[in-house]
């Protein structure tokens, strides 16, 4: 499988705070990669890391062969890396349809030019409800995104990743604070989207999800990696057990 | 019509234009701006000064609105910086500083105010009615700009930089860019509206860009409905025209025109005309669809 991201010996320090320490890992074309560990390991940060939030202290970022570490998010964004917010970040003032058209134009942002380019063309129109047909949202489309519960603004935020036409899609926490039911709608579609073969990372904290879903699995701890394998191997990975439920005791 | 009304009706259009422009840097992409009468300033001193230097006064207007948009783009540059608060202070902050220089140095005529050489338009001096249909003609065109504008991805980019400029960001608006982008066009038109203000005034003083007009400008575009196209216009025909029907209570004006902000804050907070509000939500239920039987959906 091909390397699609190769990140090496990132590090993201801030003050005396070793967020990300000396990262190595890999994304492949395809897969399905989940990333855990307790509260406070660093997922969020390498997140934010890769998509140019925050600018590494040092380490690289490759996408496909090409360093991006230090780029802004918006050049990272339109480089095919696409990511949700663990906290969703709708335009509340926007419908639900428009949200999802505003992602659609990542390619359109040229400044003055955008300027005069109509957004609302019938190809943009087809293309955001087809994928607002696929998350589920095509009958509350023409709803402000301030009127509707968080379930849908999770999958609002799948829809406008989707709608960037990503080669990576991040995904973070996707289910934090949704009801069982919610949460299995989720399931389903991020397992549709890996049917499709799209390449996501994932983070999630609830492991049930993330051994279903994942076809690999990264465990970070203080900012480094302390286990990478398969669902199986991790579950029973000494130092996982050791970082979820803490040392057992010599005596 | 009568040369009084003509003048409120310049004064009203001249104010029009203002808050159709202070809209877009605040209504439309979300930034503080509380110093918007500087760049009307900028742009009135910039056309007098090159008209009684002789130069023409198409030309002069647009080195109003270009020298008020490049203003612009520095106080857009600051505002990468500075966020909400911070950047509302700032920006009075810089309207009390430009009226300081137009009051203090003698190149703007210090506090004596400065003397702009009268208009003269097909070989007569210029009229209130000139400058009416003028001012008409420059409120049409912005009105198409915005049109144009809510149409377009710039437009989207506006709304994502106002929604939320992390979520902007990640789906390839560089939002420094666009922030910059609103307040030049915010601040030139400001500029051009400053140009011909001089020139139908014949005499400027530093008071008419002062901070209380800035205010003015931010009621006229809250009561009228902000983010929309009709607030504005609205918002400056009923606050523009407020002072001179209360010319009875002349005393008591400024207390009207306060309790009406703080009523409409309360209640209405969209504005009058804003989305959802009161009068929107009527108009919507009972008037839309009789006009959408006759064909034509109205659109404002």
């Amino acid at each position: 499988m091909r390397e699609i991201v190769k990140v090496e010996g990132l590090k993201m320090y801030f003050g005396g705070l070793k967020a990300i320490d000396n990262l190595d890992m890999s994304i492949y074309e395809h897969e399905t990669l989940g990333i855990i560990g307790p509260n406070g390991a660093g997922k969020t940060t390498l997140f934010n890391t890769i998509c140019g939030v925050y600018k590494p202290t040092g380490g690289k970022v490759i996408f496909n062969g090409q360093e991006v570490q230090g780029s802004p998010p918006y050049e990272i964004a339109r480089k095919g890396i696409a990511r949700t917010f663990q906290i969703s970040k709708p335009l509340h003032d926007l419908t639900i349809l428009d949200n999802v058209i505003a992602a659609s134009g990542i390619h359109e942002y040229t400044g003055i030019r955008s300027f005069f380019k109509k957004s609302h063309t019938k190809e943009v129109l087809e293309k955001v409800h087809a994928i607002l047909e696929l998350v589920g949202l095509s009958h509350i489309a023409d709803k402000k995104a301030r009127e509707v519960s968080l379930g849908y603004l999770r999958r609002l935020e799948i829809a406008r990743v989707l709608a960037t036409d990503p080669q990576l899609i991040m995904l973070d926490e996707p289910c934090a604070g949704l009801s069982n039911y919610a949460i299995n709608e989720i399931t389903e579609l991020i397992l549709k989207l890996k049917s499709q073969g799209k390449t996501i990372v994932l983070i999630e904290h609830n492991l049930p999800i993330t051994m279903k879903v994942c076809d690999r699995i990264l465990v970070l701890n203080y900012g480094q990696k302390i286990a990478e394998g398969t669902p199986e191997e991790v579950q029973h990975n000494k130092k996982v057990i050791e970082a979820y439920l803490g040392e057992e005791d010599e005596d | 019509m009568g040369n009084y009304i003509t003048t409120v009706a310049v004064n009203i259009a001249v104010f029009s234009l203002l808050a159709l422009s202070l809209n877009i840097i605040i209504g439309y992409a979300g930034q503080s701006m509380m110093g918007h009468a500087a760049f009307f300033g900028i742009g009135a001193y910039t056309a007098a000064i090159l008209t009684n230097k002789g130069i023409s006064f198409w030309l002069a207007l647009l080195a109003s609105l270009i020298v008020s948009g490049a203003l612009g783009a520095i106080l857009g540059i600051i505002s990468l910086r500075l966020r909400d608060d911070f950047l509302a202070i700032t920006t009075i902050g810089i309207n009390f500083v430009m009226v300081a220089l137009f009051q203090n140095m003698k190149f703007f005529g210090g506090s004596l105010g400065m003397a702009v050489k009268p208009l003269t338009m097909f070989g007569k001096k210029a009229t209130p009615m000139h400058f009416l249909i003028m001012l008409l003609i420059l409120i049409f065109l912005v009105c198409m700009l915005i049109r144009k504008m809510n149409s377009s991805w710039f437009g989207l980019a506006l709304a994502s930089l106002r929604g939320d400029e992390g979520a902007a960001q990640s789906f390839g608006v560089n939002t420094n860019q666009y922030k910059i982008l609103a307040f030049i066009i915010g601040t030139s038109i400001a500029g051009l509206t400053g140009g011909v203000y001089a020139h139908r005034m014949t005499f400027i003083f530093s008071s008419s860009f002062a901070f209380i007009v800035s205010i003015s400008i931010i009621s006229m575009v809250v009561v009228g409905g902000v983010g929309t196209i009709r607030g504005p216009l609205v918002g400056a025909i009923l606050l523009g025209a407020a002072p001179e029907l209360l010319r009875f209570a002349d005393d008591y004006r400024m207390i009207l025109y306060g309790g009406v902000i703080v009523l409409m804050m309360r209640f209405q907070p969209q504005g009058l005309l804003g989305e959802n509000s009161f009068l929107m939500n009527k108009f919507n239920q009972y008037i839309n669809p009789l006009l959408k039987r006759k064909g034509g959906e109205f659109n404002a």
